[in-house]
């Protein structure tokens, strides 16, 4: 499999008043394309601070990330949030569907961003509810879903624009274990069956067992001397 | 707009405080909206006289200074002149002090070459010029008390130590002034001769061309400038205006009044349209991090914003013009407001205002909102 993601030499410092919180030290890492991959590391470790850069919500303070061959740490603000709305999927812990809107609305709300028009939008909107098993759900406001379901729905939601790589930060985090096993088939779902590379972070063992491969993360730096770390930290060195 | 279902569902998520807030500004708007409306209606009074061909003649020194009655026949004599009429204020009151209108003991033989823009039926005319106790009334006096034409009606003075019983001859019809009460002048100045002497108060000389005005007016302050009794004469406009200015500044004081009631608007529209975006600092990090640039995210609150403001403003102006349409404000102020009404001019500025007090009240929770950093507004939520 090709690199999807290539994060070369990344260090991450964030400034708290007057000290600098050094986050990442010198991270490189190579995602394959339609990789499942899990970060896991304890609090604090640098996890989410690495989704976030792979993501192009953040930016690194030194070194590359790369996906899908664009340089995403050189864009602007502006060229960044263009370049999210058409190749990343975003998977909350706390699902963080807009209240005010029902199931159809929130899974639409990417595809306003795009040119597409309202039929084909509402298309993709069965299409994506369809795929997470709540077609049924549509009108259904966040307050009328069970957890589960909201997850359904943000899932939806983040495969609605068919983007290039899909992040989670705990989905399972706030869900049952019945819930959770559901979300997490899910997700193997559309990793084997519709090739999405999917990177997620989690604290949650079983979860983590789901991926095809897995990093683990401390202090701002990659720890685990098994396989799957020496490997795509090989890969993108080299 | 394929935003719009998004804006609106926000505007009203909190519905509570969307209420409070309209009818805040509602409240406000309509209080804006009725003290800009009664500066309209003191314009309106002032520009009353504007395109007639009639000239006011006062003393020099002040209005409350009289002029002889000998002055008359000197303006009379200017070419250009029509005739001349004498005019004075009786400041007089019905039954009770603040039954207070405007009344005027006048030359009853000059209503149709002076003021032939009252009109009056001509039996009526005839009957009042035939009785030196006759009145000639507005239709809002009539209205307002009850009177028919015959009844006799006791004036109480503030000024004179006259207080006549007049009979209502006639009621007239004038496109501004529907409250005013005419007598005739010889009653009044035989009555009051050893107080006022042989003087009136003010003449009011009709010219026969408008262009002419500014030449008779000099002309007539020209004549009397060395005497005893210098005059200033004005076009009706300028009187109308000059008798406005008296009343003092209110222009100034309202607008003052009016501008001050839109920055409390705005400060209070501002700390409710602050919350409503701080309670939602994270959906604006999601919809930024799902692709929202800070350029939508901040139209979409400030539409959101200038939304409401302009809907609780258009409410308030919008009643203002319904309430006052439905009541008789000249009833309510004794004559001081008449025909007073919310117009399209007023209604115009005060919607403008209200989507100046949603751009000013929301704009800084926008650019905030706009601004916030996706990481910040997902550290809540990750």
């Amino acid at each position: 499999m090709s690199a999807l993601v290539e994060i070369r030499n990344v260090h991450k410092v964030y400034k708290r008043d007057s000290f600098d919180v050094p986050v990442l030290n010198g991270v490189s890492v190579s995602v394959p394309r339609g990789d499942f991959l899990a970060l896991m590391g304890p609090s604090g470790s640098g996890k989410t601070t690495l989704l976030n850069l792979i993501a192009g919500i953040d930016r690194p303070t030194k070194g590359q990330v790369i996906v899908d061959g664009k340089e995403i740490s050189a864009f602007n603000e502006t060229r960044l949030a263009t370049w999210r709305a058409a190749h990343v999927g975003f998977i909350f812990q706390m699902y963080n569907l807009i209240p005010v809107l029902n199931a159809f609305e929130n899974v639409e709300l990417p595809l306003l961003l795009t040119h597409l028009k309202k039929r084909e939008r509402r298309e993709h909107v069965h299409a994506a509810l369809s795929i997470v098993g709540l077609p049924d759900r549509m009108s259904h406001y966040p307050r009328q879903l069970s957890g589960g379901q909201e997850q359904r729905v943000a899932i939806a939601r983040a495969i609605a624009t068919d983007p290039t790589i899909l992040v989670a930060d705990e989905p399972t985090g706030d869900l049952d274990a019945k819930s959770a096993h559901e979300i997490l088939d899910l997700l193997q779902m559309l990793n084997a069956e519709h090739q999405k590379t999917i990177i997620m972070v989690t604290h949650d063992p079983k979860a983590a067992d789901r991926a095809r491969h897995v990093l683990h993360l401390d202090k701002g730096v990659l720890v685990e001397s098994g396989e799957d770390a020496r490997a795509m930290a090989g890969d993108a060195e080299r | 707009m394929k935003f719009g279902k998004l804006i609106l569902r926000n505007l009203f998520r909190n519905k509570l405080r969307t209420f409070l807030t309209l009818v805040l500004m509602a409240a406000i708007f309509f209080f804006v909206a009725t003290l800009l409306s009664i500066l309209a209606n003191f314009e309106t009074a002032s520009n009353s006289g504007a395109g007639q061909n009639r000239l006011c003649v006062q003393s020099a020194i002040s209005l409350a200074n009289p002029l002889p009655l000998a002055h008359e026949q000197e303006i009379r004599e200017i070419e250009g002149v029509v005739d001349v009429a004498k005019l004075q204020w009786f400041g007089a009151y019905y039954k009770e002090p603040n039954n207070f209108f405007a009344n005027f003991a006048v030359d009853h033989d000059k209503m149709t070459s002076v003021w032939n823009d009252y009109a009056i039926p001509k039996d009526q005319l005839e009957a009042y010029m035939a009785d030196r106790t006759g009145a000639i009334v507005g239709p809002e006096l009539v209205k307002r008390w009850g009177w028919k034409i015959g009844d006799r009606v006791t004036l109480t003075s503030t000024i004179y130590p006259f207080n006549p019983t007049l009979t209502i001859r006639g009621v007239y019809k004038h496109s501004f002034d529907t409250s005013s009460f005419f007598f005739h002048f010889d009653y009044f100045h035989e009555a009051t001769k050893e107080m006022t002497g042989s003087t009136v108060g003010t003449f009011w000389a009709r010219v026969k061309n408008s262009q002419d005005m500014s030449r008779i007016s000099g002309e007539i302050d020209a004549k009397f400038k060395n005497s005893q009794y210098p005059t200033e004469t004005f076009t009706e406009k300028e009187f109308q205006q000059q008798f406005m200015a008296m009343i003092g500044n209110i222009k100034l004081l309202f607008t003052t009044v009016s501008i001050c009631a839109i920055l409390m608007v705005v400060l209070l529209a501002a700390i409710t349209m602050s919350m409503a975006a701080r309670e939602r600092v994270t959906e604006i990090a999601v919809l930024k991090a799902i692709g929202f640039s800070r350029g939508t995210i901040l139209t979409l609150m400030l539409i959101e914003f200038v939304t409401l403001g302009l809907f609780g403003g258009a409410l308030g102006t919008f009643g203002a013009k319904a309430v006052h349409a439905s009541v008789n404000m000249t009833e309510i102020t004794q004559g001081f407001l008449v025909g007073f009404g919310v117009n399209t001019e007023t209604v115009l500025t005060c919607l403008i205002a209200a989507i100046v007090v949603g751009f000013l009240a929301g704009g800084l929770p926008a650019v905030r909102s706009a601004q916030l950093s996706v990481v910040d507004g997902l550290r809540k939520v990750w």
